[in-house]
C-alpha cells in the first residue's frame, strides 16, 4: 500500500488546526494510516496508508479533509449537477473505444501551482495510477496548463506514426511509435497498448498533441510548471465509474486548496452508463441505508441515534435519519461502499475502536489437532528418541538441488514466474533438504543424525497431459558419518515401523541417487511407501559432501491407516 | 613426590597413555604430528592435551598462529552460480536493458549485492550509468583481478573445491591481495570469505612428564584393570583387582542428541495454546487455486496483491476441479453485482477460468475459506499454521516460504466486541502483553477490520495480528449465516527475539552446529502459572 511524503505544516494548514506529532499519531487511525518516519526538521512525514479501497486518503488533502470532517469543520463541495454553465468540451471518437474507452476531465482555476504543490500533485498522480489504477492499466492521470489549450479537445486513436511530439523528460520530437520504444515510460507501460494497431491520442482544437494516454504528456503543449494558475485535470481508463471517481477526487483535492472547479463536458461516440454526454465532475454516489438492528448486531453495543448520525457525517456522508434507519450519501470522491457493513465500519472508526469494550466469546468449543499434525508429533517423538536432530527447511527450492544434484528427475511443481532460479520449484521429496543441511555442516562434529518431517508437493500425472499437485506429508532421516552403515539406519526404520505398527518389507530396487545393491523400496503391504539406501558417491560429490551418507524417506500417508486410532478425529481436514 | 607419580600413573586415561607413548621417542612434538602418530581425531586429542597440561605432564613449548580461509554460505552460492558482476555483464551482453532498480528483480540480487557489484563495475570501467539510469557496457571486459584464474572467481573456485579451510600461506600473491581487499574494504559489505585463525602448538614433556614416561611401560604391565567386565562379575575374578582411578572432573566427550527444532518447538507451543483455547486445527494444500486463495475471500481479481509480482503461479498444472460449480457461480456474481443481497459487489467482469488457475498458497486464509465452504461447526473455532509463499526478494526479513498462523470463529453471538475480546486474549496468552491497542485496518475480506498492536518487553510497540468480521460477500455464497471472525497472527518476530536471531532465514537454517546449539525459544510463551517471578 502507498507510502506518501507530505509536510506537517501543510497538513495543519489544510486541516485548519495545529498538528504536533503526538496528536498526528492519534489522528492517523482515522485514515488507516501509520507514521513511518519523521524528517529531522520535524516537518517532513512519511505516512503509509493501508486501505487499498480508499484512494482519497492517499494524499495530504485527503488526510486533512478527514481530520476536518472528524472535527466537524466544513469541506467545500464540488459544483452541483444543476445550473452550471459548461464552457469546455472534449470529444471522444470511436477508434479509441476498443483500446481505452473512457476519459474524464475538469478544470481547476486559480490552482496557483508552486513547486511544492506540483510535487504533491505528481505524488498523488503516481500513487493513484500505480496502485489504484493497476499500474496504469485501469486508470491514468494527466495534468495540463490550461491557458495554451484550444477547446474542444479530441480523444481518439491513431496510427503510431501519425503524430509527433516532444514527450516530458526529452528534448526531441518523436513519433508515437518512437515514444513507445524509447521513452522510459513507453518501455514501462507500452505493453498496455499492445494488441491494437492504433494508439490513443489527446489533441486540442488546433490538432496539437497533448498526450499519449496512458504513457506520457507532451512538454510542448500544456506542461504544468510552477507559476501556472489554471490547470486541466484528465483521467483515462477502462471503467467509467472509476474514471469519474478519480476526476472527483482530484477536483476535490484542488478545491480544498482553494481552486475553483469548472466542469468539462465529455461527448462519447455512443451512449455510456451515464449517458452520451457526461459533464464532469459527475456525482457517482449512490446512497445506502443501514438499520439500527444491523449496527447493534455488528458492534455489540447500542449507540444513541444521534451518535450514529454524527459518526456517519464525520465519515463524510450526507445523512437522513428516520425511525431506526439512516440513509447515507457518500461524498463524490468515495467509491468504496458496497454493503451496509461498510457504513458500520465508518461509524466504529469515527467513534474510535477504543470506545468499544472487548468481551470474551462466551461459547464453549472443543479444541484439537488435525490427524496429520498428531501423526507428525508422534513420529517426531520417535525420531528424537532414536537420537536424530530435527531440521526444518524451506519448501521452495531449485531444480539443481532437487534433481540435477540428485541425479534424478522426479516430477515437480515449477513456478511460472520465479524471482530467482534458486527458489523456482516446490520440493517433491525431503532427501535433498537433508543433503543441503549436510553440505553446510561439514564443520559440525560427527556423526550427523538428522530428520525432517514436513510437507512436499507431489505431482500426479493423470491421463493425457493433465498434471495435478498433491500435498503429502513425508518423513526423512539421514546418517552422515565416516562409517555410516546401511544397517544402522535400517535399524532406525525397523524401530519406527514397529512403533507405528506397520508391517513393511524392503525390496531391492534401482534408484539413481543411491548405490546399486544398497538401495530398496520400502513397502507397506503392497504399497510403495518410500526409499532407503546409501547415497551414491556421485550425488555426494555434486553436493560437495565428503562424508558417507545413508538415508530413508517415508510417505506418512502410507503410515496413517496403521498408526491411526479407531476413533475418527473431529473437524475438517482438507488436503487437495 | 614418588607417591604422586604413583597416583598419576594410576589415574592415566587410555587417551593420555596413547599420547604419552609418542614421547618415549620424541622429547617434543607438534599437535599435527601427534595426531598423525596416535591416529586420534581432533576432539579426542584436544581432550588428552587438556588433561596432560592441567596435570603439568606436558607443557606448550612453542605456538604459532596460521590463518585459514573458507567460503561463507553466500560465497558457496557464488561458486555454483556466477558472481553478481558476471551476471550483470552477461545480461548486458545479451542486450538486456537494465536500470539499477531492475537488477534486484531481474537477476535475483539483493540491495547490497547490487550496490557493491555496480560500484565495482564502475570502478573497473566495465560499465557506466547512461541516460535515464540505464546501465551500459563501456567496452572493457571484466579485468583479470575479477574473473581470471588468479582473480576473485578463481579464488572462490579454489576455496569451493576444498572440503576444509585452506591455509592462507598456500595462496598465490594475487589471491592474497584479493583477500586483503575483501577483509579490509568489503568485509562488512559482502561476506563471501571467512577468515579463521588456528593456533598450532608444540608440546614437550615437563620434568614430571619425563619421569612418568619412563615408568609408563612398567606400569601398564602391572595388572591394573581399567574396565570391569561381565566375565569378572561371573567368575568373581574382580576380587582383589585394582581399578584405574578416573579423573571424574574432566570434561566429557561431546555427543549429538535427538532434539526438536527450536522453531518447531515454538510453533508447537503456539499450537498447544490455541488448542487450549478451544481451537480445532485445519490443514490445506500448498498448491492452491486462485478460487480458495482469493476469489472465495472476495478479493477482486484486479486486487494489487493478486499481481504476477505478488503471487507465485504454478506452471502447467490442470485447472482446479475441487470447486463446486454452483459455489463458483455464486462467488462470481457476488464479485460482479453483489449476488442479490444488500451488496453492490465490485462491479467488474469476473473471470471464471482464472478462479481455477493454480498458484502457491499466499495466505493461510485459503484454508479458512475451504473450512467455511465445507460445513463448519457452529459454534466453532478453527486455526491453522500454514506454509505460505509470496513473490518477495529473499533477504533478512523475507524467507522463501514462511508460516502464517490464522483462523476463524463462527458463533451466532459474535460481535465486533467479541472479536476485540479474542484479540486481547491472544495478546495476553501468546505475547504476555498487558498493554494493547486496536487500530482500524483494511483487508478485502473483512469489515470492520482491526489491527492488534501490543507492547512487547523487548521490541516495544509491534503489530501482533490483524482481524475482522468476514464480509457478508464472503460468508453468504458459502451458505454460512452466522457472523464469522477471521484472525491472523504474526509471531515470527517474537520467535526470533526469543531465539536471539536477526535474520528470518535463520529460522530455516541449514547449519547443524547452529541447530544443535540454538537456544530454544520457549521463554517467549510463558504460561505464567509456573516458575518464580513469572
Amino acid at each position: 500500500m502507498p507510502t506518501i511524503t507530505i509536510r506537517r505544516r501543510e497538513l495543519a494548514r489544510l486541516a485548519g488546526r495545529a498538528i504536533p506529532i503526538d496528536v498526528l499519531e492519534g489522528l492517523l487511525p482515522l485514515v488507516k494510516g501509520e507514521l513511518k518516519e519523521v524528517g529531522a526538521d520535524g516537518d517532513e512525514l512519511k505516512i503509509e496508508l493501508n486501505d487499498s479501497n480508499r484512494p482519497d486518503w492517499w494524499c495530504a488533502e485527503g488526510i486533512a479533509r478527514q481530520i476536518r470532517l472528524h472535527d466537524g469543520k466544513p469541506v467545500r463541495g464540488l459544483p452541483g449537477r444543476m445550473g452550471r454553465r459548461v464552457l469546455r468540451q472534449i470529444r471522444v471518437l470511436a477508434p479509441v473505444t476498443p483500446i481505452r474507452p473512457f476519459l474524464g476531465a475538469c478544470v481547476a482555476r486559480n490552482s496557483n501551482i508552486n513547486q511544492s504543490l506540483l510535487d504533491q500533485l505528481i505524488q498523488t498522480q503516481e500513487k493513484l495510477a500505480e496502485i489504484f489504477g493497476q499500474k496504469r492499466r485501469a486508470l491514468s492521470i494527466g495534468y495540463y496548463r490550461l491557458d495554451p489549450l484550444t477547446f474542444p479537445l479530441t480523444y481518439t486513436a491513431v496510427e503510431p506514426t501519425a503524430a509527433v511530439f516532444t514527450p516530458l523528460g526529452m528534448d526531441q520530437p518523436l513519433t508515437l511509435e518512437a515514444i513507445l520504444d524509447e521513452h522510459p515510460k513507453g518501455r514501462e507501460y507500452g505493453h498496455l497498448l499492445r494488441g491494437s494497431s492504433l494508439v490513443p491520442l489527446l489533441t486540442d482544437a488546433k490538432g496539437r498533441p497533448l498526450s499519449l494516454p496512458p504513457i506520457v504528456n507532451s512538454r510542448e503543449v500544456g506542461e504544468v510548471r510552477p507559476g501556472d494558475k489554471h490547470v486541466l485535470i484528465e483521467v483515462t481508463g477502462t471503467d467509467l465509474r472509476l474514471v469519474s471517481l478519480l476526476v472527483n477526487l482530484l477536483a476535490q483535492n484542488l478545491a480544498d486548496r482553494g481552486a475553483t472547479i469548472e466542469p468539462v463536458e465529455i461527448v462519447y461516440p455512443r451512449t455510456t452508463p451515464y449517458g452520451r454526454r457526461v459533464v464532469m465532475p459527475h456525482d457517482i454516489s449512490r446512497s445506502m441505508t443501514v438499520r439500527r438492528a444491523e449496527v447493534d448486531a455488528v458492534l455489540g453495543e447500542r449507540l444513541a441515534d444521534g451518535e450514529i448520525a454524527r459518526a456517519l457525517r464525520q465519515a463524510g456522508h450526507r445523512v437522513t435519519a428516520a425511525s431506526g434507519r439512516w440513509t447515507a450519501t457518500p461524498p463524490p470522491y468515495r467509491g468504496d461502499l458496497m454493503h451496509p457493513v461498510d457504513l458500520i465500519e465508518d461509524i466504529a472508526m469515527q467513534r474510535g475502536y477504543d470506545r468499544l469494550t472487548p468481551e470474551l466469546p462466551a461459547t464453549f468449543t472443543v479444541g484439537g489437532l488435525s490427524p496429520e499434525t498428531r501423526l507428525e508429533e508422534q513420529v517426531r517423538r520417535w525420531m528424537i528418541g532414536l537420537g536424530f536432530q530435527e531440521v526444518m527447511t524451506n519448501i521452495l527450492s531449485s531444480h539443481s538441488d532437487l534433481a540435477e544434484k540428485m541425479g534424478a528427475e522426479p516430477p515437480m511443481v515449477e513456478l511460472e514466474n520465479p524471482l530467482s532460479l534458486q527458489y523456482a520449484v516446490l520440493r517433491p521429496w525431503l532427501l535433498p533438504s537433508l543433503l543441503r543441511v549436510e553440505a553446510a555442516s561439514g564443520h559440525a562434529f560427527y556423526p550427523h543424525k538428522m530428520f525432517e518431517v514436513g510437507e512436499v508437493a507431489t505431482v500426479i500425472e493423470e491421463g493425457g497431459n493433465s498434471r495435478k499437485s498433491r500435498t503429502d506429508l513425508r518423513l526423512a532421516a539421514m546418517l552422515a558419518a565416516p562409517s555410516a552403515a546401511f544397517s544402522e539406519l535400517h535399524s532406525s526404520l525397523e524401530l519406527l515401523m514397529l512403533e507405528a505398527g506397520a508391517a513393511y518389507r524392503l525390496e531391492p530396487a534401482v534408484h539413481p541417487s543411491f548405490l546399486e545393491g544398497r538401495v530398496g523400496v520400502i513397502r507397506i503391504g503392497e504399497q510403495a511407501a518410500g526409499w532407503i539406501g546409501e547415497l551414491h558417491p556421485a550425488v555426494l560429490e555434486r553436493w560437495k559432501i565428503t562424508m558417507p551418507c545413508v538415508a530413508w524417506e517415508l510417505d506418512l500417508n502410507r503410515l496413517r491407516p496403521a498408526a491411526r486410532t479407531s476413533r475418527r478425529p473431529a473437524g475438517p481436514s482438507s488436503r487437495g | 613426590m614418588s607417591q604422586s607419580i604413583e597416583q598419576l600413573l594410576f589415574g592415566l586415561h587410555p587417551l593420555e597413555r596413547t599420547v604419552l607413548a609418542v614421547f618415549r621417542d620424541e622429547p617434543a612434538a607438534w599437535d599435527h604430528q601427534l595426531a598423525q602418530r596416535t591416529g586420534l581425531d581432533e576432539s579426542r586429542l584436544s581432550m588428552a592435551f587438556g588433561w596432560l597440561l592441567s596435570k603439568e605432564v606436558l607443557c606448550v613449548e612453542q605456538d604459532r598462529t596460521s590463518k585459514f580461509v573458507s567460503l561463507t554460505e553466500l560465497g558457496r552460492r557464488y561458486a555454483t552460480e556466477l558472481i553478481p558482476e558476471q551476471r550483470i555483464v552477461q545480461a548486458l551482453q545479451a542486450g538486456t536493458r537494465l536500470l539499477i532498480p531492475d537488477l534486484r528483480e531481474r537477476l535475483g540480487l539483493d540491495q547490497l549485492e547490487v550496490s557493491t557489484a555496480v560500484g565495482n563495475l564502475k570502478q573497473h570501467g566495465v560499465a557506466r550509468i547512461g541516460q535515464g539510469g540505464v546501465l551500459e557496457l563501456a567496452g572493457v571486459g571484466l579485468p583479470s583481478q575479477v574473473i581470471g584464474e588468479q582473480g576473485m572467481t578463481g579464488l572462490i573456485g579454489l576455496l569451493a573445491a576444498s572440503a576444509t579451510p585452506v591455509g592462507e600461506e598456500t595462496l598465490t600473491e594475487n589471491h592474497k591481495t584479493i583477500l586483503e581487499d575483501f577483509i579490509e574494504k568489503r568485509w562488512k559489505t559482502r561476506g563471501i570469505i571467512k577468515l579463521h585463525e588456528k593456533v598450532s602448538k608444540r608440546f614437550a614433556l615437563t620434568d614430571l612428564g619425563r619421569e612418568l614416561v619412563q615408568r609408563l611401560p612398567a606400569e601398564s604391565a602391572a595388572g591394573e584393570v581399567s574396565q570391569l567386565t561381565p566375565e569378572m562379575l561371573k567368575d568373581g575374578s574382580w576380587k582383589g583387582k585394582r581399578f584405574r582411578k578416573f579423573h571424574i572432573d574432566l570434561k566429557p566427550p561431546r555427543i549429538g542428541a535427538g532434539r526438536v527444532h527450536p522453531y518447531r518447538q515454538f510453533l508447537g507451543e503456539v499450537q498447544a495454546k490455541l488448542v487450549s483455547m478451544g481451537f480445532q486445527e485445519m490443514r490445506g494444500p500448498l498448491v492452491e487455486s486462485e478460487f480458495w486463495n482469493m476469489d472465495a475471500l472476495f478479493m477482486p481479481q484486479f486486487h494489487p496483491a493478486r499481481d504476477i509480482h505478488d503471487v507465485y503461479f504454478a506452471k502447467g498444472l490442470a485447472p482446479a476441479d475441487d470447486i463446486d460449480p454452483a459455489l463458483l457461480e455464486r462467488v462470481a456474481v457476488t464479485h460482479e453485482r453483489g449476488g442479490g443481497g444488500a451488496s453492490t459487489g465490485w462491479r467488474y467482469a469476473f473471470d471464471r477460468a482464472r478462479a481455477r488457475q493454480m498458484i502457491l498458497r499466499s495466505q493461510g486464509t485459503a484454508v479458512s475459506a475451504r473450512t467455511l465452504a465445507g460445513g463448519p461447526r457452529v459454534p466453532g473455532k478453527y486455526f491453522s499454521i500454514t506454509r505460505c509463499f509470496r513473490y518477495d526478494q529473499v533477504d533478512a526479513t523475507h524467507a522463501p516460504d514462511f508460516f502464517q498462523i490464522e483462523g476463524i470463529v463462527l458463533d451466532p453471538t459474535i460481535t465486533f466486541r467479541t472479536l476485540l475480546g479474542l484479540l486481547k486474549l491472544f495478546a495476553v496468552e501468546l505475547a504476555r502483553a498487558d498493554e494493547i491497542k486496536f487500530l482500524p485496518a483494511y483487508f478485502p475480506f473483512t469489515e470492520p477490520s482491526v489491527e492488534l498492536h501490543v507492547r512487547h518487553p523487548k521490541l516495544g510497540w509491534m503489530e501482533l495480528g490483524g482481524a475482522g468480521l468476514f464480509r457478508p460477500e464472503v460468508t453468504t455464497p458459502m451458505g454460512v449465516t452466522v457472523p464469522v471472525i477471521a484472525w491472523g497472527l504474526g509471531l515470527d518476530r517474537m520467535a526470533m527475539v526469543a531465539m536471539g536471531l536477526h535474520d528470518i532465514r535463520d529460522l530455516f537454517a541449514t547449519d547443524l552446529e547452529f541447530l544443535r546449539t540454538l537456544r530454544p525459544p520457549s521463554v517467549s510463551i510463558e504460561t505464567g502459572e509456573t516458575g518464580p517471578g513469572a
